[in-house]
């Protein structure tokens, strides 16, 4: 009793400030999350009673070729949309960050198509840019190059997501531009003065006190885009095709839960997942210490 | 302290402040926003809440469904009120005209209150998965050949038996072909809305333009592929004849395939009823099309496959017949300001059986429904009330009751009366087509997947057939 | 628009005798806006083709590959606009303003009391929180969809937005916990000190001092709450369908049907008008991310 007191003495202003998220957590998150987990045990199709198979989900994962392939796209896709995606968006609020006339405007300019969410007219257009009679090739046509069909071919296909990915910047350039805000002006006034060029100040400023921005945008990018399912669901219209090239691993586990009705299968794939991107993201974390700059 | 100052003096008038109340500038800019959120929020909240409140239509939000007591059923209480949920998926116009026939039941039946729900294909399904497994199940749902068997097969819906031997839904005027396109077994688990049957379509218009006689409605497939060397000769380059039909869905080009060498997809016990030659022999036909260049390329093919009717390539002219369910002629028509949409059936097999089969939309009763009499009194309202058909017209296919078919004919424009009469042809030459089995989704996925890696040129065909049965057999098998 | 004037004065006092330097600035200049200007045009390009559609006749949109309309009608802006059975596109606007609105509230409060927590009080199993809740971002919500609804089917609040808003209260959304929580401490520690000898407790500095600081991440999170719940529709078609509750995303989809005819011209015309509450707040709330607080001045 005295020392549930004593710990209730010390904490209690910490868990009052996060007791809306603890309710949340256990209400909210645990049970479905807990549920998931143990359907991932068992042989349930939705509509009747589960039935135990133990690791059977886990172990017929690794004889699923589907499965394996629905990895390497989605490691694709991570590999190369994140990385790119974050460094438009840091260029681009780098470069609006600068003061030039009319900067509201190109903002805003830049975020719509992020407006658009999953919105169908991106299916739309996205045919009407990299389908085989579209802009793309109208434009290499000119060069006298002959195009292709970029959106359905099957070596192709990825390349026009992740562009789609990076053409969508604009929820990390709005928080890149946020974390530009954050940078003191007098520093920039006190280096330029002694002389620095506006490359040095990048390096030895703007940079190491942007970087727990930069951390956020990669971890939550890196989370996003391992379950990114949206993109892929639009363009080939849930199919995953042509030839599973476009298969991401949620878009998978979607048609595994909703279209074969193998809930329980879907549910591993669900952890399994969730413990590669908890790896990865801790290797992130891991290796913060050696590149994020807090102030505190 | 040096930096606000330095800082603030560059800034503009709003954040011109002393230092030492910018903490207060701060609070104040901070409480404004706050303030102005607020208030915002109080008037729409208020806005919302008389909005919503006021609707005529509406019942109080939440599961309603619950105050009611379980025990309406088979009790003598009628009148007591009782509220049912119906479901369907559709476009706007189609929602427009089940309003319209829910309206006219509820004026029916006043003691009977039906809720609605509705939307595109994908999302009903995603739905109406979550609200059965989540226990929230509608009482009436709009069913398809593509997922009854899940369904059924998983006890999500009822039997609908008693209810017909009783009476309280009719079907003396439903052909017996009819009723039995809604059974699993020797279980009505659906009844039809609406029926309608596949066949191929051409253009009138394009047709002449090109100087080829129209298909023959009885036409065999060395007919068929005949054709379609022939239109695809006077068709300029990057136009086809038709769009690849090796693939997709397992039905129906595969299955009337099937039928006519007197095969099918399943067995009646849920196995397959075909060889790997059948599917050689099938997916070798279309090969040869693809490489004298009379259907399309792989990856043009993939670029339109999931393209909105307005832009597939019937519609937008890239080829010139196209295989669809009958009672989308009036869709496509409208799509085009020349010519004539028109049908002819699936190509036959010279001395072989007739591949038919009813295919339709229907309605069924969930397993868990509350109210499962007054769900039935629907449907038996939906499909055979005058009231009903009269705005049903041929939404979903011809009506089912060969009463009510005659009974719209007159309120058809020409499209539509050319599907009834397609239709009406073609009913008769139908046969029993068992349910797929459990498991029919991963077997079409296989099937999709090996037709597509041979139109990319990955695998050999007799590979893919090889693929596709272990696959399949392995599925059925478990 | 500290920054630019600030920059801009220095330079200016810089370069002020140098003529030619100047020039080539300019010229520097004008190559940078036209790059702006060139990149925007394709970031725009869908809008415009989405707003050039909407007023086109229904037929036109597919068959008249011009960008501009032959004719410009307001057919679609009509017939999108009447809704379904006398509901209108009004009260979907209605709807989707309210549910946003407390999605923003929720959002805000409870995000930012958690990352407060975590960015800067002490208490025991702190970082195991911290870890859990980047852990319940990682599992992909397909397979927690179920359990969910059965939760909220079994509180009986199917068809109410409360299982669209309550969440938002509990802080169910990491990514804007951990957004507050790097912002936070990108807050100097100085400030907090002396805020303490001054005789502030932690809920008041919670209130006077660290919401303040952190203004840039929570308008961030309004304007992302605001955007990403008016185009999820996920949720709202699992949890809504009485239409009187449609919202916007719900609306939309109304126009569209996979296994028939969708009305395009509708769909187009609806969604450029429900791109502008969009537009609209992103303009309105982006003044103050740049305009917004510099707090870091302490370290310089």
């Amino acid at each position: 009793m005295e020392a549930l007191s004593s710990f209730w003495k010390r904490n209690w202003v910490g868990y009052f400030f996060l007791a809306p998220w603890i309710i949340g957590l256990i209400g909210l998150s645990a049970i479905p999350m807990g549920t998931s987990l143990y359907l991932s045990f068992t042989n349930y199709d939705m509509f009747t009673s589960p039935s135990w198979t133990g690791l059977d989900n886990y172990t017929n994962m690794f004889e699923d070729r589907k499965w394996m392939n629905s990895i390497k796209v989605t490691m694709t896709y991570v590999f190369l949309g994140v990385p790119l995606q974050l460094l438009f968006a840091l260029s681009v609020a780098l470069l609006l960050n600068k003061g030039i006339n009319g900067v509201r405007v190109y903002r805003a300019i830049y975020y719509v198509p992020s407006l658009f969410g999953g919105s169908v007219a991106i299916a739309l257009l996205w045919r009407q840019i990299f389908g085989g009679n579209g802009l793309v090739n109208k434009v290499l046509g000119f060069f006298g190059i002959e195009g292709m069909n970029w959106i359905s071919s099957p070596d192709t296909a990825i390349y026009t997501l992740v562009i789609l990915t990076i053409w969508q910047f604009g929820a990390p350039m709005v928080i890149f531009l946020a974390g530009l805000k954050q940078v003191p002006v007098e520093l920039y006034e006190s280096s330029r003065i002694d002389g620095a060029s506006s490359i040095k100040q990048f390096f030895s400023i703007t940079l190491p006190l942007i970087t727990p921005i930069i951390f956020f945008n990669l971890v939550m990018q890196i989370i996003g885009a391992f379950q990114a399912f949206t993109p892929a669901y639009i363009i080939s219209g849930g199919s995953g095709g042509p030839l599973d090239s476009t298969l991401f691993y949620t878009l998978y586990l979607y048609q595994k839960g909703f279209t074969h009705f193998q809930m329980g299968y879907a549910s591993a794939m669900a952890w399994f997942l969730l413990i590669g991107i908890a790896f990865i993201t801790a290797l992130v974390f891991l290796s913060a210490k050696k590149w994020v700059y807090y102030q505190d | 302290m040096k930096t606000f100052t330095k800082l603030h003096s560059v800034s503009n008038n709003m954040f011109d402040i002393k230092q030492e109340k910018i903490k207060g500038g701060f609070r104040m800019k901070l409480k404004m926003l706050l303030m102005g959120l607020v208030s915002l929020f109080l008037v729409l909240a208020l806005a919302a809440c008389s909005g919503s409140s006021n609707e005529p239509t509406t019942s109080d939000s939440g599961g309603d469904t619950k105050t009611e007591d379980k025990g309406s059923e088979g009790t003598t209480a009628e009148q007591k009120p009782v509220e049912i949920r119906f479901t369907w998926w559709g476009d706007t116009k189609r929602n427009e005209v089940y309003n319209e026939i829910v309206d006219r039941f509820e004026a029916e039946y006043p003691h009977i209150k039906v809720k609605r729900e509705f939307g595109g294909w994908g999302d009903y399904w995603d739905r109406l998965a979550t609200q059965i497994a989540g226990g929230n199940a509608p009482d009436v749902v709009s069913m398809h050949q593509f997922y009854v068997s899940d369904y059924a097969r998983r006890n999500a819906l009822k039997s609908l038996n008693d209810y017909i031997s009783e009476g309280t839904i009719n079907l003396s005027d439903f052909p017996e072909s009819a009723v039995n396109s809604g059974k699993i077994g020797d279980d009505v688990f659906m009844v039809a809305k609406g029926i309608t049957m596949p066949g191929y379509a051409y253009n009138t218009a394009l047709f002449d333009e090109l100087g080829v006689e129209y298909p023959d409605l009885n036409w065999t497939w060395d007919e068929f592929q005949a054709k379609l060397i022939e239109v695809s000769e006077k068709l300029p380059d990057g136009k086809y004849a038709i769009s690849d039909l090796s693939g997709g869905q397992l039905q129906p080009n595969l299955r009337y395939f099937l039928r006519q060498k007197g095969k099918d997809l399943f067995t009646e016990d849920g196995k397959l009823a075909f060889e790997k030659e059948d599917l050689v022999e099938w997916w070798t036909m279309w090969d040869e099309l693809r490489k004298k260049g009379v259907i399309p390329d792989a990856a043009t093919g993939v670029e339109y496959e999931n393209a909105p009717l307005e832009q597939n390539m019937f519609v937008t002219g890239l080829t010139a017949i196209t295989q669809i369910p009958a009672n989308q002629i009036y869709l496509y028509q409208q799509q085009f300001s020349e010519g004539e949409i028109r049908m002819v059936r699936f190509p036959s097999r010279a001395g072989g059986e007739n591949g038919e089969y009813i295919e339709g939309a229907y309605l069924s009763v969930t397993e868990k429904s509350k109210h499962p009499k007054e769900a039935a009194l629907f449907i038996n309202f939906f499909v055979t009330n005058e009231k009903s058909l009269e705005v049903f017209k041929v939404e979903q296919g011809s009506p089912a009751s060969s009463k009510m078919s005659e009974f719209v004919k007159p309120l058809l424009d020409p499209a539509q009366a050319r599907a009834v009469e397609f239709i009406q042809i073609t009913v008769p030459y139908g046969r029993p087509a068992p349910y797929a089995p459990l498991g029919v989704n991963e077997v079409e996925q296989a099937y999709k997947d090996n037709a597509t890696a041979i139109a990319f040129g990955q695998i050999s065909i007799e590979e893919a057939a090889e693929n596709f049965m272990k696959t399949a057999e392995s599925v059925l098998n478990k | 628009m500290e920054t630019s004037k600030a920059t801009k004065s220095i330079s200016n006092v810089r370069v002020v005798s140098n003529n030619s330097y100047r020039t080539i600035k300019n010229l520097k200049g004008i190559l940078l806006h036209i790059f702006i200007i060139s990149v925007g045009i394709i970031m725009l390009y869908p809008l415009l083709w989405m707003v050039s559609s909407s007023f086109k006749i229904e037929t036109e949109i597919f068959r008249n590959i011009s960008f501009f309309p032959t004719e410009i009608t307001f057919d679609s802006y009509i017939q999108g606009w009447v809704g379904l059975s006398g509901v209108s596109f009004a009260t979907f606007f209605r709807n989707t303003i309210f549910l946003v609105t407390m999605c923003i509230i929720g959002n805000v409060l409870a995000c930012s009391m958690a990352a407060y927590a975590f960015a800067r009080l002490e208490f025991a199993f702190r970082k195991v929180l911290f870890a859990i809740m980047l852990v319940t971002m990682m599992l992909p919500f397909h397979v927690t969809v179920i359990p969910q609804y059965i939760i909220f089917n079994k509180l009986e609040w199917i068809n109410t937005y409360w299982p669209l808003i309550l969440p938002k209260f509990l802080a169910v959304e990491g990514f804007f916990i951990f957004l507050m929580v790097q912002f936070i401490r990108s807050i100097p520690r100085e400030l907090d000190e002396a805020a303490k000898i001054d005789g502030c407790g932690p809920i008041k500095m919670y209130w006077f001092l660290i919401l303040p600081l952190a203004l840039p991440a929570l308008i961030t999170t309004m304007i992302f709450t605001f955007i990403w719940t008016w185009n999820d529709f996920f949720g709202q078609l699992l949890y809504i369908s009485d239409i009187n509750l449609y919202t916007v995303a719900l609306g939309l989809r109304m126009f569209m049907d996979a296994m028939g005819q969708s009305s395009w011209g509708a769909l187009f015309a609806m969604s450029t008008l429900s791109l502008i509450p969009l537009f609209a707040v992103f303009i309105f709330f982006q003044k103050y991310l740049i305009e917004g607080i510099t707090t870091g001045g302490l370290k310089g």
